[in-house]
């Protein structure tokens, strides 16, 4: 019965792409995707897809008269994505300097081919999403354009028993800066977020991503991320809903002095799952990268962060550094790391450090003996937690917007234990 | 009726009885200073009033104007008028300093029937009662405790019982870690908040801090027991003769 519903949905895959060419990028992707990882997979191990697996799934055909009623504006311009389809009735303009548009046929097969290069290859979402997207959208953002005004992409829809399929391929120019919020807010589904970054000499990424799908959605995002001289990427990821969320970032310093914050926040209750696993290889000399993780887990929930550093033999004066720290509020809660630091050149700086913890007695013990109930010392100690990592990661002006998102999901957790 | 009663507590700690029958009455309006060597309890004892956990009593009373403490926790017992001036104050890094200090007063107000204050009357309440105990603005605005010299954290201690505004005071070795000035300067913080109404239990080894404040009454805790009470006389038999004289005697 497993092996059907396993079989299903692979042969729901091979038959979607079957009346392509057989050189077509979405024939070539479908033919690369034959199941779920299997959990003696090393990268799989800590997050098993076990239950999934058992879900009966098809590919969603979008439907383009779906709306959303969304209405966070952080951002002054919106992008919208519904069931995976970009909806340009649903988007903003956007600003002179940046521009949209569907990749063709022979563009979508060299973002296969690079998408493939790297070693995101064979993670399921890239073969399915390949397959199955309703097309892949480029952002480009022109060289010399410094875009002011912050980006904001929600990633909507979904339906039960069906799988969700965006792709989008952002273009930084040389000397061209971004902002980006990615919402992602799907019911009930199973959501196969695929992203290609190219961060051209000079250019400038600022990212945060909030993973908050509803609480039956799984989501399996690949994001890829290559980078070119000098240039810098600041990712921030919040993940903190769905049932079973993995954000899986690889990113490649290609060009010497490039520079990445591949940072993180996961809040986990219930019987959630979340799991945040980055690589990143240093290929030239003169990099830096860094790395701050932080998970708060409640209730029956799991957290796994996974973080590779590999570091090339030419890549020497290289910087790196990972930090991972996990607190416990329950005693049914769990949480694994495991950081991987692969070292070939020898005149590096690379440090990490990876703890598991519970709240501090001694702390708790000091806020309880000035009058404040367990509970708000519990929930002070977690918000100081997280105050320094959002504080370093994102802009000033969006540090209470996204404190206040985490602040909502603690409030749960914290409630569960009571 | 005396303001706080400990009445015979035992007190085992990895199963070895630290407190052995400890009694005390402290009215209000006096100061009572606990005077022992090192091992003698001293710590257990305020860990055991202030309501830490794994410090719960075997048998024994303690009561707080009449009003049992035993099944109360720590934050209920703080709410309820009872303070403890920590020995060596907790670092809570990114936990800033008003905003503590303002949950901290809020939670007492509340449990008093008084209206709690709002962002803006309570920093200027809080710079009133700072400016009094040398504690610079700057200092409320940083974490708690982290990166504070020894005379800091101890002032901020006092602080926070300057606006608590508690009914007993328990202060744990509040002079370790103190140069003579800081000594000076908390010990006019404690000295300030004296009245009718509350009482203060000074936990010390040395007589030094008895010097800038002064106890109607001392008691001599050794192995878990108090084996001598006396009025301030006792504090300056210890400095001359020692812990050993007295406790043989005993």
């Amino acid at each position: 019965m497993l092996h059907d519903v396993k079989e299903d949905y692979v042969r729901s895959i091979k038959k979607y792409t079957s009346s392509y060419h057989e050189n077509h990028f979405r024939s070539l992707a479908s033919k690369d995707f034959n199941g779920w990882p299997n959990p003696l997979e090393e990268k799989w191990r800590l997050s098993r897809l076990g239950a999934l697996s058992r879900i009966k799934m098809l590919p969603i055909k979008p439907d383009l008269k779906k709306v959303s009623d969304s209405n966070k504006k952080l951002g002054s311009y919106i992008l919208k994505f519904i069931d995976g389809a970009f909806r340009e009735d649903l988007s903003s303009e956007l600003p002179t300097g940046i521009s949209l548009k569907e990749l063709n046929e022979k563009e979508s097969l060299e973002f296969f081919h690079k998408i493939k290069e790297s070693d995101l290859n064979n993670h399921p979402s890239t073969n399915v999403s390949l397959s199955c997207t309703p097309s892949i959208i480029k952002l480009t953002v022109n060289k010399d354009t410094n875009v002011k005004e912050l980006i904001e992409i929600f990633y909507e829809g979904g339906h039960q028993n069906f799988s969700v399929h965006p792709v989008l391929y952002v273009e930084l120019k040389e000397n061209s800066h971004l902002s980006l919020i990615e919402n992602f807010n799907h019911f009930t589904s199973l959501v196969m977020p695929l992203q290609l970054t190219e961060i051209q000499e000079k250019g400038s990424l600022k990212s945060i991503k909030i993973f908050d799908d509803n609480d039956d959605t799984y989501n399996l995002s690949a994001h890829c991320a290559l980078l070119s001289k000098e240039a810098t990427f600041n990712s921030f990821s919040l993940v903190k809903g769905g049932i079973f969320t993995r954000s899986e970032t690889h990113a490649y310093l290609n060009g010497t002095n490039a520079k990445l914050n591949l940072n993180g926040v996961y809040i986990s209750g219930k019987k959630q799952h979340h799991d945040l696993t980055t690589a990143i290889y240093h290929d030239v000399p003169d990099c830096t990268s860094k790395q701050i993780v932080r998970g708060v887990l409640g209730g029956f929930s799991s957290g796994v962060f996974q973080g590779k550093v590999r570091v090339a033999p030419d890549a020497q004066k290289t910087d790196g550094q990972q930090m991972s720290k996990a607190i416990l509020v329950s005693k049914n809660a769990n949480a694994n790391a495991k950081p991987e630091l692969e070292i070939y050149a020898d005149d590096v700086v690379c440090a990490h450090g990876a703890t598991v913890g519970e709240l501090d007695d001694d702390q708790l013990f000091y806020l309880n003996s000035r009058g404040i109930p367990e509970n708000k010392a519990r929930q002070m100690l977690i918000q100081a937690f997280l105050k320094d990592i959002i504080n370093d990661s994102v802009d000033g002006q969006y540090h209470d917007y996204i404190f206040n998102e985490a602040q909502s999901s603690l409030s749960s957790i914290l409630n569960e234990e009571k | 009726m005396s303001l706080l009663e400990i009445k015979n507590t035992h007190l085992k700690l990895d199963n070895k009885e630290i407190l052995k029958g400890v009694s005390l009455s402290v009215n209000k309006g006096e100061v009572h200073a606990i005077m022992g060597p090192n091992g003698s309890g001293k710590s257990t004892l305020s860990y055991m009033l202030a309501g830490r956990e794994g410090y719960e009593l075997e048998t024994g009373e303690i009561l707080l104007e009449g009003n049992p403490l035993n099944e109360m926790s720590a934050d209920e017992r703080a709410r309820s008028g009872l303070f403890l001036a920590f020995q060596y104050p907790v670092e809570l890094p990114g936990v800033g300093g008003m905003s503590f200090l303002r949950e901290a007063v809020n939670s007492r107000r509340k449990f008093l029937g008084e209206e709690e204050f709002d962002h803006l009357g309570f920093v200027k309440e809080a710079r009133k009662e700072a400016s009094k105990m040398f504690v610079k603005d700057e200092m409320l605005k940083r974490a708690v405790n982290v990166g504070f010299s020894g005379g800091e954290k101890k002032r901020f201690e006092i602080l926070q019982m300057a606006m608590l505004k508690p009914k007993v005071s328990i202060l744990d070795e509040t002079d370790s870690g103190l140069d003579v000035d800081a000594l000076k300067i908390v010990s006019e913080g404690v000295n300030a908040q004296r009245n009718k109404e509350n009482a203060i239990v000074v936990i010390t080894h040395y007589q030094r801090l008895l010097d800038y404040i002064v106890p109607d009454f001392v008691h001599i805790l050794s192995d878990g027991a108090i084996i001598k009470s006396g009025g301030p006389e006792l504090a300056l038999e210890v400095e001359k003769n020692g812990y050993a004289g007295l406790i043989n005697a005993a």
